[in-house]
């Protein structure tokens, strides 16, 4: 136990060869990983940032043509729509002025039928009294004699009468 | 605590059992005897260890491509988390970005080295000597006086650490040695202790439990005792965990309280 102790505290005396070996490794060591592992794996982390950023970068520009493709179709699609919507006005608007067109022709049409009927009316009716004034005349004269026949032996009653009556007429006929 | 498992393990064993003792951190030298490059089992260890570090990182590094494979996927988070999670996260990125090199280092370096006390075939921490942990803390040393030199000036740098503003001025007598002693003292030599203490008891406590393990299991004599070597066998087992949690705890401490040393040194408000 004695010796122990003694040796205890040798434990904590550093050796020459001890310290040689300590310090040389400390140093091959840490040009190791000054020098070599730890610049090689920056340089690994540092491509693989790049090529990430690269990604990233290459994508944002394939989302902004893909944008711009979406927006130049989108301008477009709506200027195709404003044409179609402006040439089914136009065609709207000439159709209504075609219809109305159609309609005052045929309202003229229809008014001067209307108009030729009216005088060929009038013109047949005005026929018809002649005609019926002449039939009158001899239908009345035929009629009064069978009427009077008879009754007027009195040659002279007789001229007198028909006379006045003949006069009556042509008084209701100026009439 | 030396003392304490080597009382505590001589009451148990009567006669042939192995003992762990700080023998195993003096070991003998086994090359170049007598120089200052003589090589014991330590120094074997802490050299193979490195070797096959600069090897496997070495190669990593060296295939390392743009799309990472498991391994090297593994690789690089170790290196962000040492960059976001310890560098940056203490002194941010403007002020970090000089120790990066540094800190991935200290604690790459001394998570191999801690966790060759588990490997077995090396079985003892590669910075399982004073000098190992106290050439790391020197490095730190070096490091913040010279950020303080750098950021402040000497003077200015030491008016700020021996007399901290917003104290009475008879504190400083008792103030002002007490900071000297942390700046000079303190804070290289607890960074070292930490680490040595951790490496040499879980080995000791690890190396306890597998040969009471032996002893009890295979050498005894009496067979009365086998169960109880089940017993340090599952202590063993939880033991080995436990040391590795405490190797890759260590070296983190290690590299965490290298960063706020540094930090310490900077202008508190930039």
């Amino acid at each position: 136990m004695v010796t122990m102790a003694a040796e205890g505290v040798d434990l904590f005396i550093p050796k020459v060869y001890d310290i040689v070996w300590s310090l040389i490794i400390l140093l091959i060591v840490a040009a190791f990983f000054y020098k070599f592992f730890l610049p090689k794996f920056q340089s690994i982390f540092d491509e693989r940032a790049a090529k990430i950023e690269g990604g990233i970068a290459k994508a944002e520009q394939a989302q902004k043509d893909a944008d711009e493709a979406k927006k130049k179709y989108q301008a477009q699609l709506s200027t195709a729509r404003v044409e179609a919507s402006k040439i089914r006005d136009d065609a709207r608007a000439e159709a209504s002025h075609i219809i109305a067109d159609a309609r005052s022709r045929a309202e003229t049409e229809a008014a001067q039928i209307t108009a030729n009927a009216q005088r060929s009316l009038e013109s047949q009716q005005q026929k018809a009294m002649v005609s019926l004034k002449g039939e009158v005349g001899t239908l009345a004269t035929s009629l009064a004699e069978k009427i009077l026949g008879s009754e007027l032996k009195d040659s002279a009653v007789q001229s007198d009468m028909i006379d006045q009556m003949i006069s009556d007429m042509e008084q209701g006929e100026d009439k | 605590m030396v003392d304490v498992f080597a009382a505590g393990a001589a009451t148990l064993a009567e006669a042939s059992m192995e003992m762990p003792s700080i023998e195993d951190f003096l070991p003998p030298e086994i090359l170049f005897e007598g120089t200052p490059f003589a090589i014991n089992r330590i120094i074997f260890v802490r050299i193979l260890a490195t070797i096959i570090m600069l090897l496997v990182l070495g190669i990593t590094a060296a295939r390392a491509k743009l799309i990472p494979g498991r391994w090297q996927s593994a690789v690089e988070w170790v290196i962000d988390f040492v960059k976001n999670d310890i560098v940056y996260q203490v002194m941010g990125e403007v002020r970090g970005k000089r120790y990066v090199p540094m800190i991935t280092t200290v604690f790459l370096t001394l998570l191999v080295f801690n966790l060759c006390g588990e490997i077995p075939g090396m079985n003892i921490a590669a910075s399982a000597t004073i000098t190992l942990p106290l050439v790391f803390a020197m490095w730190c040393f070096v490091q913040y006086w010279i950020a303080g030199i750098r950021e402040k000036g000497l003077g200015h740098f030491l008016r700020d650490e021996l007399f901290p503003k917003g104290v009475p001025w008879p504190i400083y007598i008792l103030l002002s040695p007490i900071q000297l002693l942390e700046l000079l003292v303190i804070r290289p030599f607890s960074l070292t202790i930490r680490l040595f203490a951790n490496m040499v008891s879980g080995h000791l406590i690890l190396a306890l439990c597998l040969s009471a393990t032996q002893y009890f299991l295979i050498d005894v004599v009496n067979k009365a005792m086998m169960p109880f070597g089940v017993v340090t066998f599952a202590a063993g087992l939880f033991m080995y965990l436990f040391e590795v949690l405490v190797a890759c705890l260590q070296a983190y401490i290690f590299a965490i309280l290298t960063t706020a040393y540094i930090n310490m040194s900077y202008p508190e408000i930039d």
